[in-house]
C-alpha cells in the first residue's frame, strides 16, 4: 500500500464538500448521496489504514521547515473515529435537516470540517497542523450560521472565543520552533525545565483544551445548543472538537513535551480539569431545557479527559483517551435523541415534555443506555473510563479524586432528572402527538448505543485496539477488563446510589420531577452564584468584551489625540506664525528700515561668530 | 532585457498623459488603454522574473560624475513589488470602469491612476535614491488629486492633509538622503551596499517611510482618505501608496545600508503600538471604509515587524504579507465600494442584511476578511504565522504576544463590520442591488486569489525565499 493513501481521508470529504456546494440547492437527493458516499469512502480508507504506521510528505511546501508531512501512528488512528462520526452526523442530518433553509451550507461545511479535523490529527508538522486546526474556525462560524439569522451573535461569539485560544496556540508553536529549532512533530521533545518551554506548553495547552470545550472557553457551547441546528452539536462540540482537542493534549503530554507526573504544570492542568467538571455539571443540573442540559455535560465531561491526561500517568492518559471516545459515543447519542425529540415533539423545553418513552421506544432505549453510560453505570463504557481517571487522580492527590467523584454524583442526578421528566412521568400534550423518528435518525442512535454497551462489556476491544497503542513503550500493562482498584469502583457505585436517593428526596421535596434539583439549585451559597452564571454575568466572553471595549476606547482616544495634534495644533501654530508675519508688514517705511537694520546686525554677528568658531 | 524595465516604467508614466486626449475621442477606448498600460507594466515585470530568479537580474546603468549615477535594477524584490502593484492596479482599473461611469473628471482620474502606478514602477526599479525621492513625490501628487476626486470642500481638506503629511515626511527623508550623500559621496544604491549609517540618518528616513506607510504617529491621513472613490482607496491601501514605505524599508535597510542593531527592537515596538492603536480605533469606528482603513494601519505594523526583526523567517513573512494583504485589502475596499455605490451609505449602523441581495460581494468580503484575519486556508495565515514565529525566533516573544492581541482585535472589528453590513435584517428602505459584472468579477477575483495564494502557498513562498536568500547578512 502506498503511503500516499494518507491523503485520502482528508481529500475525500473535501471533494465531497465541493460537490455538495456545486449541487443545485433543490436537488437534495443528489446532495445527500454525495455527502454519504464521500464520508463513507473516507471511513473505509481510515479502516483500511487503521493500525498501520504510515507517513507521507511532499518535497516542499511553505519553506523554512514548514513541510507538508502527514503521519499515521497510534494516536492519529483516532481519525477512524472522526470519519465514523462524520458519517453518522450526515446520515442523521439527511432526515433532520429536511426542509430547513440552509441545508446545503450545513452539509458542505460538515464535510469540510471533517477534512480539517482529520488533517489536524494526521499532520506531523506543527504548521500543517495549525493550517488544518484553524481552518476549522471558518467552518465553525458557517455551521452555527446555518441555524439561521438568529445565530449570528452566537456564531461570532464562538469564533472570537475559539480564535483567542487558537492564537495562543500559534504563539506556542512559535516558541516551540524557537526553542527546538524544528517544526517536525516527530523530533520535538522539549523538557519542561525553563520558562519559555513552560510558556509554550501552556499556550499550546490552552489551544487544545479550548478546542475540547474546557472552561473558561466553553460559554459559546450552551448558546450554540439553542441557536445552531442540532446535528451540529452532536458533530462538533460533542464529538470532533473533543477528539481534536484531547488528541492534541495527549500529543503534548506524550510527545512534544516531557511532562512529569506531579509537576506544577501537571497539577495546573488537573486543576483546570476539576474546575471544568464541577462548575459545568452544576450548571447542567439546573437547566430546564433538554439541549442546554446536554451542552453543559459536553463541557463537564471534558474535564475528566483533561484530568486524566493531565496526570501524565499511563493509567490517566489511557483513561482520558478512552473517556474521549466514550464521550463522543454517548454524548452524540444523547444529542441525537434530543434532535429526535425536537423534530417529533416540536420542543425541547423540559416543562412541556413528559412520558415520551411510550411514544418513541427505540429512541428511549438508546437514550437510557447513553444516559447510563455518561453517568458511569456499570457495565457500560463510561464506567470503565471514569474508573481509570478516578484511579489516576487518586494516585496524584485525593482532592482531585473527591472533586471528580462529586462530579459523577451531579452527573447522575441531572440525568435522573432528565430521564424522569422527559421520558417517564405523565404524558404531556406535546408528547401525545409525537411519533417515533424516521430511520435515518434512528440508525445513528442505535449504532451509538450499541457501541456504548460493547465498549463497556467488552472493553479490551477499544483499549487494546485503539487506546493503549498510543502509549507505545510507556505502557507497562493493560488496563482492560474489570477495574483494578476495587475500593474506587465501590465508592463509584455508592455515589450513584446516593444520587438516586438524592433524586427521590428532591422529587418528594419539590413535588415534581422537574424540581428534583431545586434543593441544590436554591441552596444558600449556590443560589446567587448559579443565578449570576445563568444570567451570563460570569461569562468570560462578556467580561473580556467589556474590558476590550474600554481598551479600544483608550486606544481610539490616543488616535484622536494624534489627529488633534495635526488638525488643530500644527495648523494653529502655522496660522499664528502666518498672522505674526503678516502683522510685521505694517506698510510704514521706517518699520521696514528697522527690519533691514536688525537683519544686517544679526548677519554680521553670525558671520563673526562663524569665523571665530 | 533591460529595455523591458524602461518599458515597464515609461509605458504608464508617459502613456498616462495621452489618456485625456484619447478620452476626448472615446471614453471606452481611454479606459481600455489605461488598463493596457498597467498590464504592459505587469507583463514586462513578469517577463523579467526568470533572469532575476536565475541570479542574473536585468540592470541598466547610466554613469555620471559626482555620484549622480543612476540605474534601474530588476532583482527579485523589485519584480515582486512591481508585479503585485501592477496586477492589483490592473484589477482596480477594471473595477473603476463601471464604478465611475457617471462621474466627472474621469480623464484626470485615469491620468493620475496610471501615473501613480508608473511612479511605483519607477520607484521599485530605481537604484538611485534621488530617483526614489522623485517618484515618491510624483505618487504624492497623484494621491493628492485622487483623494480630492469629488472636489467637495471636505474632500479637498483631507487630500491636503494626506499631501502635507506625506510630503513633510518625504522632505525629512530627503535630509536623510543628503546626509548619506555627504557621507558616501554618491546617490547610487549599488555603491552603498553594507555602508553603515548613523541613528540620526535612520530616524530621518524612517519619518518618510512611516508617513507614506501610515504608521503611528504619522498615520491619521489614511483613514481620512476614505472620502475618495473606492477604487482610489483600494489603490492607496492595497496596491501602491502604503506599500511604498514598506518597500523603501526593505530596499534601504534590508538590501542596502547596515543600520544600528537597536532598530531591530525600536521599529517592532513602534509597529506594535501602531498596530494596537489602529485596531482600537477600528473597533470604535462606524464608517465601513474607516474600519478597513484603520485595519491597514494595523496590518502595516505586521509588515514592519516582519521586515525589522532581522530574522529570515519573519523577513519572508513580511514580504509575503505585502502580497497577501494587497490581495485581501484590495478586495475589501472594492467590496466596500460596491456597498457604498449601491446603498449610498457606508455607515455600518444603517446597513444590514445585504447578503441576501448581494451574495457574491458578501462572500468575497468574508473571504478577504478571513485572509486579513490570518485564518487558513487563506493566504493571510502563512504570512501572519511567519511574521509571528519569526519574531519569536528573533527573541521578541513579548512583542509577538502584543501582535497576537492585535490579531484578535482584527478579528473582532472585521467580524463586527461583516455582521453589521451583510447579516441581520435590512435597515435601508431601498433594495440594494449587486454591483455590475466587472465590479463583482474584480472582488470575486481578489477573493479567489486570496484563497489560491493559501492553497498553493508553495509558489509565493518560494518567491519570497529567493528574495530573502539574496539578503546576505541574514545568513540564510
Amino acid at each position: 500500500m502506498s503511503d500516499s493513501i494518507l491523503i485520502l481521508p482528508i481529500l475525500l470529504p473535501l471533494v465531497g464538500s465541493l460537490l455538495v456546494f456545486v449541487t443545485p440547492s433543490q436537488n437534495r437527493i443528489l446532495r445527500s448521496a454525495f455527502a454519504l458516499l464521500f464520508s463513507g469512502a473516507a471511513l473505509v480508507t481510515t479502516i483500511i489504514t487503521f493500525g498501520k504506521q504510515l507517513s507521507f510528505s511532499t518535497a516542499s511546501w511553505a519553506g523554512f521547515g514548514m513541510d507538508f508531512q502527514l503521519k499515521l501512528d497510534g494516536l492519529s488512528g483516532f481519525i477512524m473515529v472522526v470519519a465514523g462520526f462524520t458519517f453518522l452526523a450526515l446520515l442523521y442530518s439527511v432526515a433532520f435537516m429536511q426542509g430547513r433553509e440552509r441545508e446545503r451550507q450545513f452539509f458542505g461545511f460538515v464535510l469540510l470540517g471533517s477534512a480539517f479535523v482529520t488533517g489536524s490529527m494526521l499532520a506531523n508538522n506543527l504548521v500543517l497542523m495549525l493550517f488544518f486546526w484553524e481552518g476549522l474556525l471558518a467552518v465553525l462560524f458557517a455551521l452555527i450560521m446555518s441555524g439561521g439569522a438568529k445565530a449570528t451573535p452566537t456564531a461570532t461569539k464562538a469564533l472570537v472565543i475559539s480564535v483567542t485560544a487558537d492564537f495562543c496556540l500559534i504563539l506556542g508553536v512559535g516558541v516551540v520552533f524557537w526553542q527546538s529549532g524544528s517544526l517536525n512533530m516527530s523530533v520535538i521533545n522539549l523538557p519542561l525545565d525553563n520558562f519559555w518551554n513552560g510558556f509554550a506548553y501552556v499556550m499550546m495547552m490552552i489551544g487544545a483544551v479550548a478546542r475540547a470545550g474546557a472552561m473558561p472557553f466553553h460559554t459559546w457551547i450552551p448558546d450554540a445548543a439553542v441557536d445552531a441546528p442540532l446535528p451540529f452539536m452532536a458533530f462538533l462540540p460533542a464529538a470532533l472538537d473533543k477528539l481534536a482537542g484531547i488528541y492534541l493534549l495527549a500529543r503534548l503530554n506524550l510527545q512534544l513535551f516531557q511532562m512529569l507526573p506531579g509537576s506544577g504544570l501537571s497539577l495546573t492542568v488537573m486543576t483546570l480539569g476539576c474546575c471544568t467538571i464541577i462548575f459545568a455539571v452544576l450548571m447542567a443540573l439546573i437547566q430546564k431545557d433538554y439541549k442546554r442540559l446536554l451542552s453543559y455535560h459536553a463541557i463537564s465531561q471534558v474535564g475528566y479527559m483533561i484530568l486524566g491526561i493531565g496526570t501524565a500517568l499511563p493509567i490517566g492518559i489511557v483513561g482520558g483517551l478512552f473517556h474521549m471516545v466514550n464521550h463522543a459515543l454517548y454524548k452524540s447519542c444523547l444529542f441525537y435523541s434530543a434532535g429526535a425529540v425536537e423534530r417529533q415533539a416540536g420542543t425541547t423545553d423540559l416543562s412541556q415534555l413528559g412520558g415520551l418513552g411510550r411514544k418513541m421506544p427505540v429512541t428511549f432505549i438508546c437514550f437510557l443506555l447513553a444516559a447510563a453510560a455518561i453517568s458511569g453505570v456499570p457495565p457500560l463504557n463510561g464506567f470503565f473510563s471514569k474508573e481509570l481517571v478516578f484511579d489516576a487522580a487518586l494516585q496524584i492527590n485525593v482532592v482531585f479524586y473527591i472533586v471528580a467523584a462529586l462530579g459523577a454524583f451531579f452527573t447522575m442526578a441531572s440525568f435522573l432528572k432528565l430521564a424522569h421528566v422527559a421520558w417517564f412521568g405523565k404524558m404531556t400534550q406535546v408528547a401525545q402527538k409525537a411519533k417515533e423518528a424516521p430511520w435515518p435518525m434512528l440508525v445513528p442512535l442505535v449504532v451509538l448505543a450499541f457501541f456504548c454497551v460493547l465498549f463497556g462489556v467488552y472493553n479490551p476491544l477499544p483499549l487494546h485496539g485503539l487506546v493503549e497503542p498510543t502509549l507505545g513503550s510507556a505502557l507497562t500493562h493493560s488496563f482492560a477488563g474489570l477495574p483494578h482498584n476495587w475500593l474506587v469502583a465501590g465508592i463509584s457505585v455508592a455515589v450513584l446510589l446516593l444520587a438516586v436517593a438524592n433524586h427521590y428526596y428532591g422529587v418528594k421535596r419539590s413535588g415534581s420531577a422537574l424540581g428534583s434539583s431545586d434543593h441544590i439549585h436554591y441552596a444558600p451559597v449556590l443560589k446567587p452564584v448559579l443565578a449570576a452564571a445563568e444570567a451570563g454575568k460570569t461569562d468570560p466572553y462578556n467580561l473580556a468584551g467589556a474590558v476590550m471595549d474600554v481598551f479600544a476606547l483608550v486606544l481610539a482616544t490616543i488616535d484622536k489625540a494624534i489627529d488633534w495634534f495635526y488638525m488643530k495644533l500644527v495648523t494653529g501654530i502655522a496660522a499664528a506664525l502666518g498672522r505674526g508675519l503678516e502683522n510685521a508688514h505694517t506698510e510704514k517705511p521706517w518699520h521696514y528700515v528697522l527690519w533691514v537694520l536688525v537683519g544686517g546686525v544679526a548677519v554680521t554677528v553670525l558671520f563673526f561668530v562663524g569665523i571665530g568658531g | 532585457m533591460s529595455g523591458l524595465i524602461l518599458l515597464a516604467i515609461l509605458a504608464p508614466v508617459v502613456g498616462a498623459f495621452i489618456l485625456p486626449p484619447v478620452g476626448k475621442l472615446s471614453r471606452r477606448l481611454r479606459d481600455l488603454l489605461a488598463l493596457a498600460l498597467v498590464l504592459v507594466a505587469f507583463i514586462c515585470s513578469a517577463s523579467l522574473l526568470p533572469s532575476a530568479l536565475a541570479g542574473e537580474p536585468a540592470y541598466l546603468q547610466v554613469v555620471l560624475p559626482l555620484g549622480m549615477s543612476f540605474g534601474f535594477l530588476a532583482d527579485g524584490l523589485a519584480i515582486f513589488m512591481a508585479m503585485i502593484s501592477s496586477f492589483i492596479g490592473g484589477i482596480i482599473v477594471l473595477y473603476s470602469i463601471s464604478y465611475l461611469d457617471n462621474s466627472e473628471h474621469t480623464h484626470e482620474y485615469y491620468l493620475m491612476v496610471t501615473l501613480f502606478l508608473g511612479a511605483m514602477m519607477g520607484l521599485v526599479y530605481s537604484t538611485n535614491i534621488l530617483f526614489i525621492y522623485i517618484f515618491w513625490e510624483i505618487s504624492a501628487i497623484s494621491c493628492w488629486r485622487l483623494i480630492g476626486f469629488y472636489r467637495e470642500p471636505d474632500n479637498i481638506l483631507r487630500a491636503d492633509k494626506a499631501f502635507l503629511t506625506t510630503v513633510f515626511g518625504a522632505f525629512v527623508m530627503l535630509i536623510g538622503f543628503l546626509l548619506i550623500y555627504s557621507q558616501t559621496g554618491t546617490f547610487d544604491l549599488m555603491e552603498m551596499q553594507g555602508v553603515s549609517i548613523s541613528n540620526a540618518t535612520v530616524l530621518l528616513i524612517l519619518v518618510g517611510i512611516f508617513s507614506k506607510s501610515a504608521t503611528l504617529p504619522l498615520h491619521t491621513w489614511l483613514p481620512d482618505a476614505g472620502v475618495a472613490p473606492a477604487p482610489v482607496t483600494s489603490l492607496l491601501h492595497a496596491a501602491v501608496l502604503v506599500k511604498i514605505g514598506v518597500y523603501a524599508y526593505a530596499r534601504l535597510f534590508l538590501f542596502g545600508f547596515a543600520i544600528p542593531e537597536v532598530w531591530s527592537t525600536v521599529v517592532p515596538v513602534i509597529a506594535a503600538i501602531s498596530a494596537l492603536v489602529a485596531a482600537g480605533a477600528a473597533m470604535r469606528a462606524n464608517d465601513l471604509k474607516r474600519i478597513i482603513a484603520y485595519s491597514t494601519v494595523s496590518q502595516i505594523g505586521f509588515i514592519f515587524l516582519g521586515l525589522a526583526t532581522g530574522n529570515p523567517l519573519s523577513a519572508a513573512g513580511g514580504l509575503l504579507y505585502i502580497l497577501m494583504h494587497g490581495l485581501a485589502k484590495g478586495g475589501l475596499f472594492l467590496c466596500a465600494g460596491i456597498v457604498e455605490h449601491n446603498a449610498h451609505t457606508k455607515d455600518i449602523r444603517e446597513l444590514g442584511g445585504l447578503i441576501k441581495t448581494m451574495p457574491i460581494t458578501a462572500v468575497s468580503f468574508l473571504v478577504c476578511g478571513l485572509s486579513v484575519m490570518g485564518l487558513p486556508p487563506l493566504g493571510g495565515f502563512f504570512s501572519k504565522f511567519m511574521v509571528i514565529s519569526g519574531s519569536v525566533t528573533a527573541e521578541h516573544p513579548w512583542i509577538a504576544a502584543v501582535f497576537i492581541v492585535g490579531t484578535l482585535m482584527t478579528i473582532i472589528y472585521l467580524m463586527r463590520a461583516f455582521c453589521a453590513v451583510f447579516l441581520g435584517t435590512p435597515k435601508l428602505g431601498i433594495v440594494v442591488r449587486e454591483g455590475s459584472k466587472t465590479m463583482v468579477a474584480s472582488v470575486l477575483g481578489l477573493a479567489a486569489l486570496s484563497l489560491v495564494a493559501g492553497l498553493l502557498i508553495f509558489y509565493p513562498s518560494l518567491f519570497v525565499q529567493e528574495i530573502v536568500a539574496q539578503i546576505g547578512w541574514l545568513g540564510l
